[in-house]
């Protein structure tokens, strides 16, 4: 009797959360018919802002990509002094409110990228970094010692089992970083609203174009979401299945 | 030649050890769990810098604390055979052992790797990926794999421990023929001397982080150096106070009863050991008591057989054990339950002088 | 984004059912004022008046909304979710510069180089800013909205771009200067009548009704004088 309980309990509790989690997302899609959709992405710097939004994350998530995992993998593997404190370090911008980060980006940058593309790109990594940087620091992490140890004795430097060994039996975890660091980019306002300003084409990436649209033209706002959504779950999905498929070809 | 020296604190264990190994000669490092022989691979291959030590291999010196020379890993030609092999599980077989052959030009690597494999009788599952290979194909990549380095010494962790009781025969034989083979110093580390036995060519006991005694597997058991050294090499012990008796001989009074002799003059508290296959078994009341052999009153605990051998379990009341062939278990009706008498010889009974901390040693 | 902030707060406020507490939703140009006249069972909530309307016809509801301008006030009383707006305030469109900058006039915008925030077409400081630009000729007007490098969501945006160090220039109320920022008035010919509509949205009670009248002469009028707002 204990146990049906519990199960139905749990059951019930897992319906709850996803349906305050889908159904957001599903009331966009329901709210806009296809035909509006489509014409509201054809009008005046829709498709600029998705464009924008698309080039800006692309930059800063190669950026995190590139720096990111060599420094994951020094975190995940080696011990050095203070190294509990640089990984509060870099984990901080996942804790700050985005208006808080765009304050400290101005705080450290001033005003001179104000206004440029570029200002987007350095927002965006910032905000996105630590996501990533903890997924792929847990993926180095739980790469088996004496794979990497069994590299170095085969004659391999430290860079070629980093590139050779570490980062294939870790592309699991890395692709699940990039994701979430994808996501968090594609989603970004305050902290570029602040750092970088609003202009179509320049520096109004998706987010504050259906920040601007949805007090004046809702439908074109939810237009705008729906593309936004369906672009995130896309790239979602290609780094499950990406990641799932080398998983399953391990061990 | 490769020779080693090495002290170390690794947690609550320190580690102090120094050994040589000339080429084409296997040591085999054997102890209990945690006795530091893994570190000592460790220390060799560059994976573990000791707090002082020195590490040759051959004319190269590839660690030396006192001289600031520490070369990594890589630079060091160790084939190391991992515990679990670590065969890297996002390569096929034959892309493992091409790991190490980066000194080929690219084109040449494959038919290298192969041939390796073949050598091994994995040629035909030289595209296999670890997971689908069984234990005995995977300890042979990673053997193969090892060598394909040329290394200059080889060190093998435990390389039988993960196989099942029925491969490890095998792969036992051929291992000790593959290393023969090399021409290169080899050291092996395991927990089970008969493993050790089989592939080294001597033997070295490591406790607490030393080497204890070092030689052939013979004089080890012939001759152990200690209480701790008997019981890992598989002797019976028993503990008991020795005292010289009128006719030159020892008699040891044992521990909760009985009496045996030994030519071994010793006095005080002693352990007697005596091998399994030294010790009979007889019925009770047939024995003469007059005669030269030790007898001892036992009861009959377990009848194991172990391979062609029938390991029988016995109480004096101290634990002891006798080897015998299944036809004389048989046509004994040795049984658990049944009284009977074990009985070996006088000269076969070794006296080593017991420390009150050694009595500990001997595990019962 | 602060939308979703705002609306959870005007929900939370509105369908507490606390009729102790009075909420009004405001433009952001009236934060200081409203801020110091307003008592402590009022609840208020500054944001863009675009923002603000755009909540109220989605369904959340405040008592008392009031705006920058008069005209969605206007649209919304036409929508029948507000009794009818009153002008309350007026306030004056300025050129907020740096203080030490050489800009003068309206003209030294057109110059090529200059950066300048206005704010977004949507929001009444925005639309007042093209507004007045209209009134230029179209050459200046195209070379002045060439400039601008920033369509903020808020007045308040423009002003923190300034105060940055971004923008050379911003088009805000004269009621939004801050230190280290001074105004260069508009040709009277270009000045838009920025004039304030507030009303009691329908079904709120006697609450903000009095709101209103402190709004049009009583203590929050007085609070509006003081921060340089004109009154009717």
């Amino acid at each position: 009797m204990r146990s049906a309980w519990f199960g139905i309990a749990t059951g019930v509790a897992l319906a709850a959360a996803l349906a305050f989690l889908t159904l957001p997302v599903v009331a966009i899609f329901v709210d806009s018919p296809p035909a509006d959709l489509i014409s509201a992405l054809g009008e005046e710097g829709a498709l600029d802002a998705l464009w924008l939004s698309l080039k800006t994350t692309a930059a800063a998530l190669a950026i995190i990509v590139v720096v990111g995992t060599p420094a994951a993998y020094l975190l995940a593997t080696r011990r050095f002094p203070a190294r509990a404190l640089v990984i509060t370090l870099v984990e901080l911008p996942l804790v700050l409110p985005p208006a808080v980060a765009g304050i400290a980006l101005l705080a450290a940058l001033g005003p001179s990228l104000t206004f440029t593309t570029g200002a987007v790109v350095v927002a965006l990594t910032f905000v996105a970094s630590p996501f990533y940087l903890r997924q792929a620091q847990a993926a180095f992490a739980s790469v088996d010692r004496s794979w990497l140890e069994a590299s170095r004795t085969l004659g391999a430097s430290e860079a070629r089992t980093f590139a050779r060994v570490a980062i294939p039996t870790a592309v699991p975890g890395l692709m699940a970083g990039g994701a979430l660091a994808l996501g968090r980019a594609l989603g970004e306002f305050g902290a570029t609203l602040m750092f970088a300003g609003s202009l179509q084409g320049v520096t109004q990436t998706a987010p504050l174009a259906i920040y601007q649209r949805f007090s004046t033209d809702f439908d074109a706002a939810l237009a705008l979401s729906a593309v936004l959504v369906a672009v995130s779950a896309a790239i979602l999905l290609t780094a499950k299945l990406f990641g799932g498929w080398d998983a399953a070809d391990r061990r | 030649m490769l020779r080693i020296a090495a002290e170390a604190t690794l947690g609550d264990l320190e580690l102090d050890v120094a050994a040589e190994v000339a080429a084409g000669e296997c040591l085999a490092l054997a102890g209990p769990s945690g006795a530091g022989k893994s570190s000592v691979l460790r220390v060799i291959s560059g994976l573990l810098r000791p707090r002082r030590g020195s590490v040759a291999c051959g004319e190269r010196v590839w660690l030396d604390t006192e001289r600031g020379i520490d070369l990594p890993p890589d630079e060091r030609r160790c084939g190391y055979v991992f515990q679990d092999y670590a065969l890297f599980p996002h390569l096929s077989a034959w892309q493992n052992v091409a790991y190490a052959l980066t000194r080929l030009p690219r084109r040449e690597r494959r038919p290298r790797a192969v041939e390796l494999l073949e050598r091994f009788g994995l040629g035909d599952r030289a595209e296999a990926r670890p997971r689908t290979l069984s234990g005995g194909e995977r300890q042979r990549v990673a053997v193969a794999r090892a060598l394909a380095v040329e290394p200059a010494a080889l060190l093998l962790d435990e390389p039988l421990s993960a196989l099942d009781a029925r491969t490890r025969a095998a792969a036992g034989r051929e291992l000790a023929a593959v290393l023969h083979a090399a021409g290169v110093p080899a050291l092996l580390v395991t927990h089970d001397f008969q493993e050790a036995a089989l592939l080294g060519d001597r033997v070295g006991v490591m406790d607490g982080g030393r080497i204890v005694q070092l030689g052939t597997a013979g004089e080890l058991a012939a001759e152990p150096a200690s209480p701790f050294v008997a019981d890992f090499t598989g002797a019976v012990v028993l503990t008991g106070v020795a005292a010289p008796a009128a006719d030159g001989l020892t008699r040891v009074t044992l521990d909760g009863g009985g009496e045996v002799t030994s030519p071994e003059p010793a006095a005080g508290p002693v352990a007697v050991t005596v091998y399994p296959w030294e010790i009979a078994l007889a019925p009770r009341g047939t024995i003469d008591p007059g005669s030269a052999r030790n007898h001892l009153d036992v009861e009959i605990v377990s009848v194991t057989a172990v391979g062609s051998r029938v390991r029988v379990g016995l109480a004096a009341p101290q634990p002891l054990a006798a080897e015998l062939t299944g036809p004389a278990v048989t046509a004994m009706h040795i049984a658990p339950g049944q009284r009977a008498v074990a009985t070996w010889k006088a000269t076969a009974t070794r006296l080593l002088p017991l420390t009150p901390q050694g009595s500990d040693e001997v595990r019962h | 984004m602060r939308w979703l902030l705002i609306a959870a707060l005007l929900v939370a406020l509105a369908g507490c059912g606390d009729d102790d507490e009075l909420v009004v939703s405001a433009a952001s140009s009236l934060t200081e004022p409203l801020t110091t006249c307003s008592g402590d069972d009022v609840k208020l909530a500054f944001g863009g008046s675009d923002e603000l309307a755009a909540q109220i016809r989605q369904g959340v509801k405040p008592d008392v909304y009031a705006a920058a301008n008069m005209e969605l006030p206007n649209e919304l009383y036409e929508e029948g979710l507000l009794e009818e707006p009153l002008t309350f305030a007026f306030n004056e469109l300025v050129i907020a510069v740096p203080d030490g900058s050489e800009i003068t006039a309206v003209g030294a915008l057109a110059r090529p180089g200059v950066k300048l925030a206005i704010g977004a077409e949507t929001v009444p400081v925005g639309s007042y800013t093209r507004a007045a630009l209209s009134r230029l000729p179209p050459e200046q007007e195209r070379k002045i909205l060439g400039n601008v490098r920033s369509e903020e969501p808020d007045v308040k945006g423009v002003v923190g771009k300034l105060t940055q160090g971004a923008a050379d220039a911003g088009f805000v109320y004269r009621t939004d200067l801050v230190d280290g920022l001074k105004a260069v008035a508009l040709p009277q010919r270009l000045q838009p009548n920025v004039a304030y509509g507030a009303a009691a949205v329908k079904g709120a009670g006697d609450d903000a009704r009095r709101y209103l009248a402190s709004l049009n002469g009583g203590a929050c009028a007085e609070a509006l004088r003081a921060a340089g707002f004109g009154t009717p």
